[in-house]
């Protein structure tokens, strides 16, 4: 077998070691520094989407992903220099900018990891206006709510469904600005294709999905749908 | 499905290739139907999303169907300064349809697009895989005329 | 005058229907020199020692690409030719498929034999399906002629998205994907297509090798400037009364090539490179035209002073909102955020706070996105902010 090679590079000042293969996000974990990530779940494979992440590699042109840079010999990192910090929080803005989902009606508040995200760049209004996602709730499965007024796009759940789940219910369809995480031909996602495993609930950063709160009960009306 | 899809599936190396499926598809029928999309999920072992995703992604597959005539016409910059708007004009009114419909006898789709690479000869634009260049309003009714 | 025909030397010269006009004029001699006479390592070398640089944009060292996939663990490895020319304003490519595919041909078959590739792909574009038969059977006769036997060349078609050029959602378009863009590193010569070593190179980039190949690498070292070697084929467009394709030696003034050369008349400023491109004002059309100042994939749309550059700079981004992948937030996102601005400025309705914020944003971009798109897209918007800025100044309500 082949030697593991250590690797020793600088980070924000302190220089510390790591093994070939890791990545930047991971060697600063270890080293107690706190990167923000949203699109990044370790059980999942990195896709590099929401850039949340990103830190100052001297040498490298524009700022890297760290969830998906692994580390090189000799490499200095900058974790939070005003550069970097002033990157996310435009980031966190734009997310926030098309997020239809109050905080204040949404009962994944508490555990949102954007809001976490928001409050820690210490974001407040976002200096920008954009289109607002808007898609009416899904409420007709008793296993699982999708509001994805709410969703960032991060996939993961349609990672976890495909890589932790074995099921492929999720895919994105559409470009651009109208990424969508859909179920078949973008149709709500109802029981027939949902086993109620709870992977993607679990794993989704937003309210975007949900427990249905009464399980089994059938929710009454029509969503209200605005057009934009 | 019916018979004639079958053919449309492509053979050799091709089989696998789920956007040829869907581009053999989309000029066999005028777009991709949800049966194919169906049908091509199943023989590649992915599921209906996945195929979904990749046709909605790119802009010469559709998932509803077009006219037998699909129009279109450069929006970009280079067309744009030789006056496009006054083809998108003209054919708006030899066709009574504005971009992103199909006629009433489904002869014709209309679809704005981006730069074709005709700019030298803008303003320009494709019918089905045809380019037609150095338009002016005045040669909009003579092209579309040859088509039936 | 700084023309010089060197990629489009047999362009309507041979009759690209028929092999044998293009065999008169040296066709095939390179492959088969670089076959007979030369090893792959050698042919690297002479690519290397010449100087070529990418000619899709990004001007990455052709020969040390080259040699990263060679030197690649592996067997399978691929050679792919960009022929997917959606920047707008580009068409050069497209006048070299139409007359002159043999050259194209013989170029991937030599890439090929460099890197160890035994399977070559052309990813042209839907909007040029009108090529595809003349392409098809220039293969044909190559093949019928023997000159393939190490690799099969297969055409792949996109199906309408301009983000299906960047090299990584390229890849995964001809894997029959969704043109997304993946993250880098791994690098294409190390793990692209079917995640095998992969090269890909822009069609003009390839129409270069044989000619490197037969008069070798001092030959070519000596045309153009320190780090722009070579000749480059424009696309110039817009206003101008002579529209068309031009190849010019590296480093020849934007001036000569817009005045003189397409007489252009009161002008206002240059787009050099598409949507992602740079703006030149007029003041400083004497720019010369190479990879240390200004390039791109060589559109140059000429805009008169009729024009108004806020319409412009909105257009561009509309454009880039709409051919965005979707993957990465920053582009995702941030290209809709400037078109709500900019629309907003072009209906002069433009606020105070608003040439900050789109500072802001654009840096932001810049910094962040995913790809070149991304990355790219707020320039249109910085450099009119730089040498327009009264134009948006004078739409603050
Ligand atoms: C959004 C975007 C679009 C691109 N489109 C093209 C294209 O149409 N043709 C091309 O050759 N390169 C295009 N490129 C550049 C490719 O990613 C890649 O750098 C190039 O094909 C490499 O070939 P070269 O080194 O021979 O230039 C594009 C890049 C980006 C970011
Ligand atoms: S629904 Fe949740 S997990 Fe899925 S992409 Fe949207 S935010 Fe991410
Ligand atoms: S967490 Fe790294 S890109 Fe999203
Ligand atoms: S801008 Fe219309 S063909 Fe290029």
């Amino acid at each position: 077998m082949r030697k593991i090679e250590k690797i020793t590079v600088t980070i924000d000042g302190s220089q510390v070691s790591g093994c070939e293969g890791m990545t930047i996000l991971e060697l600063a974990q270890q080293n107690g520094i706190d990167i923000p990530t949203l699109c990044h779940s370790p059980e999942l494979t990195p896709i590099g989407a929401c850039r949340i992440c990103v830190v100052a590699v001297e040498g490298s042109r524009t700022l890297v992903g760290s969830c998906h840079t692994p580390i090189t010999q000799g490499m200095v990192i900058y974790t939070h220099s005003p550069k970097v910090l002033e990157t996310r929080k435009v980031i966190v803005e734009l997310l926030l900018a098309s997020h239809c989902g109050s905080c204040y009606m949404c009962e994944k508040a508490n555990v949102c990891q954007l809001r976490k995200i928001a409050a820690d760049l210490e974001v407040g209004l976002p200096r920008f206006q954009t289109r607002k996602r808007y898609y009416p709730i899904e409420d007709v499965s008793p296993y699982i709510q999708r509001d994805l007024s709410k969703c960032v796009l991060c996939w993961r759940c349609v990672r976890a469904c495909n890589e932790i789940a074995k099921q492929n219910v999720f895919g994105i369809a559409y470009r651009g600005f109208n990424s969508k995480v859909v179920v078949d031909f973008d149709q709500p996602i109802d029981k027939e294709v949902c086993q109620d495993c709870n992977v993607c609930i679990d794993i989704c950063p937003t309210g975007a999905l949900s427990k249905p709160r009464e399980v089994g009960e059938e929710k009454k009306g029509r969503p209200l749908v605005i057009s934009s | 499905m019916s018979k004639g899809q079958e053919g449309v599936l492509p053979q050799g190396k091709e089989q696998e290739n789920l956007l040829v499926m869907l581009e053999r598809a989309q000029s066999e029928f005028g777009y991709v139907p949800e049966e194919f999309i169906v049908e091509a999920a199943h023989s590649l072992n992915v599921s209906i999303s996945e195929v979904y995703g990749v046709a909605t992604f790119y802009s010469f597959l559709s998932t509803k169907p077009l006219g037998k005539n699909v129009i279109r016409i450069c929006k970009s910059l280079p067309c744009y300064l030789k006056n496009s708007q006054m083809i998108i004009k003209s054919v708006e009114d030899e066709i009574g349809i504005k971009p992103g419909e199909t006629t009433p006898d489904g002869k014709f789709s209309f679809e704005l697009t981006n730069c074709i690479g005709a700019c030298d000869e803008a303003p320009a634009m494709l019918i089905n895989n045809d380019v037609h260049v150095n338009l002016t309003p005045g040669k909009i009714s003579q092209i579309l005329k040859s088509y039936k | 005058m700084s023309e010089k025909r060197i990629v489009l030397k047999n362009c309507e010269v041979i009759d690209p229907r028929h092999i044998t006009t293009y065999l008169t004029r040296d066709g095939f001699r390179a492959l088969e020199k670089a076959q007979k006479e030369m090893t792959p390592e050698e042919i690297i070398e002479e690519v290397k020692a010449s100087g070529l640089r990418g000619r899709g944009g990004a001007g990455f060292p052709c020969g040390l690409k080259w040699e990263l996939a060679r030197n690649a663990p592996g067997d399978e490895k691929y050679v792919i030719c960009n022929a997917d020319e959606g920047e707008v304003g580009t068409f050069k490519d497209r006048y070299i498929l139409q007359n002159d595919p043999f050259t194209l041909i013989e170029g991937i078959a030599i890439a090929a034999h460099a890197i160890g590739a035994k399977q070559g792909y052309i990813y042209l574009r839907a909007e040029y399906h009108h090529l595809l038969d003349s392409l098809v059977n220039a293969i044909d006769q190559a093949k019928e002629r023997g000159f393939l036997q190490h690799v099969d060349i297969d055409i792949r078609e996109g199906a309408g998205a301009y983000v299906c050029g960047e090299e990584s959602a390229l890849m995964d378009s001809i894997e029959g994907k969704r043109g997304e863009v993946r993250y880098r590193p791994p690098f294409p010569p190390t793990k692209g297509l079917w995640g095998k070593p992969t090269i890909i190179n822009n069609v003009e980039t390839l129409m270069n090798i044989p000619q490197i190949i037969l008069n070798g690498a001092s030959w070519f070292n000596q045309i153009g400037t320190e780090r722009s070697k070579g000749t480059k084929v424009f696309s110039v467009s817009g206003d101008v009364k002579r529209p068309g394709v031009y190849e010019l030696v590296l480093g020849t003034r934007l001036k000569e090539l817009v005045e003189e050369l397409a007489l252009a008349e009161k002008v206002k400023m240059v787009q050099v490179g598409g949507a992602t491109g740079r703006l030149v004002p007029y003041d400083m059309i004497d720019t010369a035209l190479s990879f240390e100042t200004i390039l791109g994939a060589g559109a140059i749309t000429v805009f008169d002073q009729s024009r108004d550059v806020i319409d412009i700079v909105y257009r561009t981004m509309e454009f880039l909102a709409e051919e965005s992948c979707g993957k990465c937030a920053p582009c995702r996102e941030g290209t809709e955020a400037m078109v709500e601005i900019l629309g907003r400025f072009f209906r002069s309705e433009g606020m105070e706070k608003d040439i900050r914020v789109l500072e802001e944003l654009s840096s932001a971009m810049m910094l962040s996105s995913l790809c070149g798109l991304g990355q790219a897209a707020p320039i249109p918007v910085t450099d009119s902010l730089q040498y327009f800025r009264n134009d948006y100044e004078n739409r603050i309500k």
